[in-house]
């Protein structure tokens, strides 16, 4: 049991200069123990450049940083006890075993890793067979499976991670899901930087959204798909002529048929319930309901893309998802 | 259940070293043992003296050119001697370049700094670990080459008396601590090497640069050596402390040389760590191993400043006072050919009273426009014979062809018709080494 007054990450002003470009502008996050936030952002918006900083791997030129309670002071230490993950992807030694790495890494963390200890760890993610092989023999998704294993190694109560399926295949991607789920559930808190939206959705409580190093969004699932402009969903149903007559009643759909037969749906998440209910009163069956563009899709599209999100939603389903699509 | 021994981080039973440092340490220690380099560095420091001396063994020929290369055939002491020289010139540049010159680099290569800097460890952990550990393994190796050297020249060879550098016959035992203390010695340069080797790694991130920069370092000190006539330059590289162990050599030990030596290399592991760290300090860990690739700005910026420090080197070698001159070279020789001159004869069965002297004058003579400094020199001596029934003295001379180094060691080689071949047989018929014709000796040059 964590005591919750404190958050696990605390970040304010946070600055990273690079010659004239600045990376990171004055970035505040917080995650609280037992939560998962999700960090978005477009490529060069400064993800890996905060985690950079929050893993003290680099130095901000402003801002300070609190893990787990503890003021950081940028040059590793014990300030990064109990905090477990990676930026980019995991890199370990290639000449020796996945084993052996994780008992290097154990060491440096100051203790002994039995041999029941790193085959745990190896097992959570799927590379208990693999443990002995070396790692240059190691795909990219099995050295993401042993970055992941050197997290837990440290039974972390704080978990940072850039990417982490990346690679992965689908059962695993939805293993690291479940994984990181199951931990936040034990009152670990995780920041998960990804691009997979659609990854995100499954796991987090709140985002953050930086754009050109800084905070444009930040908040909980309901604030989000509160704010979110109107999404995209593929919709077939038993009288799609009816449905289409059922939707014009309600003012905040968007409707038409979709290119590859069907319906194309745009509305927030209120409007969609509403439609959905005046389908059941008609009697008209819905056979297919599917969220093509999410609000977090779009949110994070009107957040970091060309069109905010007024122009979202007076776009047509078909232009939305088109749009935002192929903008992802 | 598995029982896991966790320890605070920060804290110790031991004192002075901190648990951070001694994770770090054994965690390097570990992973360079498990490198196949490192391996094959322990494996030719086992197995490279005792081929060397076998092969010597199975020949006729002798290491002339290397200080008691002519006596390898006489004395173990000799055989491990001759490896140290190979040693202090290229074996410990090439063992430092080996063990240090990637050890931060190829952090960069793996892309695993982002992996070992975020456990509980801090910088200063990680680089006083990597430092202790390449400096552990680097003593290792420099005592088993030591060891093994010591070894395979008195198995085959054996532990034989050996003729020093004033020409005069040393006991096994004073032979046997004098090569010891020799080789422990040359720590001090070998970490100074190994120091250089850390500064290359971190500072151009680029293992080439690392491995090969001592070696090149060796090579660029090798050739100051042989221009220039003043001694300061040439006692500031760390080359020339692993000379320091010649002057023990001698009827009449200088110490000069191994003080120098010993505080030149301090200055030099204290300057390389403090920029090392300076630089490791600083650094922003900003790529991974899918991120850019090396830079080669660094490398090039090395390598343009390490041309201005040569060519600065190399202006600055005339500098100061002169190490090598006509009267030590021919103090050193005449009175060097006086004691093999008296050792011959005992050779040959002739007693020779305690405290002979022969009358000598030696005279030496630079073959080049400069007539101080390290390079080739003739050196007549002339001998006062006592003539019992005639005039009273009968003189004689001597040619030498003198090869002087920088550091004041020589090697003085007479043509086998003033003096006999390189062996001669003494007396009950054993064919021996002719003391006479080739001739190492060491001066003081501070």
């Amino acid at each position: 049991m964590y005591i919750r007054a404190v958050d696990a990450v605390r970040a304010t002003g946070l600055v990273k200069r690079f010659g004239t470009t600045t990376a990171v502008d004055g970035v505040a996050l917080s995650i609280e123990f037992g939560s998962v936030r999700g960090l978005l952002g477009p490529n060069g918006a400064g993800k890996t450049t905060l985690l950079r900083m929050l893993f003290g791997l680099i130095r901000p030129d402003d801002g300070t940083v609190e893990l787990l309670g503890r003021t950081f002071d940028h040059l590793g230490g014990d300030a990064l006890d109990g905090v477990g993950g990676f930026v980019e992807e995991p890199s370990f030694y290639p000449y020796l075993s996945g084993a052996s790495n994780l008992r290097l890494m154990a060491k440096l963390d100051g203790w002994h890793a039995g041999s029941g200890e790193i085959d745990d760890a190896m097992g959570r993610v799927g590379l208990a067979e693999r443990g002995e092989d070396r790692v240059s023999g190691y795909s990219t998704g099995m050295r993401q499976r042993l970055g992941l294993a050197a997290a837990l190694l440290r039974r972390p109560r704080l978990l940072l991670l850039d990417e982490p399926t990346s690679g992965l295949d689908p059962a695993g991607t939805r293993a690291v899901a479940t994984l990181v789920r199951e931990l936040a559930a034990d009152g670990v808190a995780v920041l998960l930087s990804s691009h997979q939206i659609g990854e995100l959705e499954k796991v987090c409580d709140s985002y953050t959204v930086l754009r050109h190093g800084r905070v444009v969004w930040d908040g909980t699932v309901d604030e989000l798909e509160a704010q979110a402009p109107q999404s995209a969903y593929a919709l077939s149903t038993s009288d799609d002529a009816r449905a289409l007559e059922l939707a014009a009643r309600i003012p905040a759909i968007r409707i038409q048929p979709a290119a590859r037969g069907g319906l194309a749906v745009a509305a927030r998440q209120d409007a969609m319930d509403e439609l959905v209910a005046a389908f059941g009163d008609a009697h008209v069956l819905i056979r297919r309901l599917e969220l093509v563009v999410s609000p977090l899709e779009s949110m994070f599209f009107a957040l970091t893309g060309e069109h905010d999100a007024a122009a979202l939603d007076a776009l047509e389903p078909q232009q939305l998802a088109d749009t935002i699509l192929a903008g992802a | 259940m598995t029982t896991v021994a966790r320890t605070a981080p920060g804290t110790s039973s031991e004192p002075g070293i901190s648990q951070g440092v001694r994770n770090a340490y054994e965690t390097e220690l570990y992973k360079l043992m498990s490198q196949l380099t490192t391996r094959i560095l322990f494996l030719v420091c086992a197995i490279g003296p005792l081929a060397f001396a076998a092969i010597l063994k199975v020949q006729s020929g002798t290491p002339s050119d290397a200080l008691f290369g002519v006596w390898v055939h006489s004395s173990g002491f000799a055989i491990s001697l001759v490896i140290l020289g190979f040693a202090g010139s290229w074996g410990f540049p090439i063992v430092a370049g080996v063990l240090a010159g990637d050890l931060f680099s190829s952090e960069d290569r793996h892309g695993t700094w982002k992996t070992i800097l975020t456990r509980s460890c801090t910088r200063e952990d990680v680089f006083a670990g990597k430092l202790l550990a390449v400096g552990t393994l680097a003593v290792a190796l420099m005592v088993i080459l030591a060891t093994m050297s010591l070894v395979a020249g008195i198995a085959l060879v054996g532990p034989h008396a050996l003729v020093n550098l004033s020409g005069v016959l040393t006991s096994p035992g004073r032979m046997l601590a004098l090569t010891i203390v020799s080789w422990l010695l040359c720590i001090l340069p070998l970490l100074a090497y190994t120091s250089l080797a850390i500064l290359f790694s971190v500072a151009t991130r680029n293992g080439i640069l690392g491995v090969l920069g001592p070696l090149l370092v060796a090579l660029v000190t090798q050739l100051l050596d042989l221009i220039g006539k003043g001694v300061i330059v040439h006692e500031l590289l760390i080359g020339s402390a692993f000379d320091g162990w010649h002057g023990l050599f001698t009827s009449h030990p200088f110490f000069g040389q191994v003080l120098v030596g010993s505080l030149v290399s301090l200055i030099w592991i204290a300057a390389c760590l403090a920029a090392s760290w300076r630089i490791m300090r600083r650094r922003d860990f900003l790529t991974g191993v899918s991120g850019r690739g090396p830079s080669w700005t660094a490398p090039i910026k090395v390598v343009a400043i390490s041309i201005v420090v040569v060519a600065l080197l190399a202006l600055g070698c005339g500098v100061g006072p002169t190490g090598v001159t006509a009267y030590r070279v021919a103090y050193a020789m005449g009175r060097e050919f006086n004691n093999v001159t008296l050792l011959q004869q005992q050779l040959i069965g002739r007693r020779v009273p305690a405290n002979a002297r022969l009358d000598i004058e030696p005279n030496c003579n630079r073959r080049a426009s400069k007539a101080v400094g390290p390079g080739d020199w003739n050196c007549t001596v002339y001998v006062y014979l006592p003539e019992t029934n005639a005039v009273p003295y009968q003189l004689t001379s001597v040619e030498y062809d003198v090869s002087v180094q920088y550091n004041g060691c020589y090697k003085a080689q007479s043509p086998p018709a003033f003096l006999g071949g390189p062996t001669m047989l003494a007396a009950g018929g054993r064919n021996v080494t002719n003391p006479l014709f080739i001739v190492y000796g060491c001066f003081n040059i501070l």
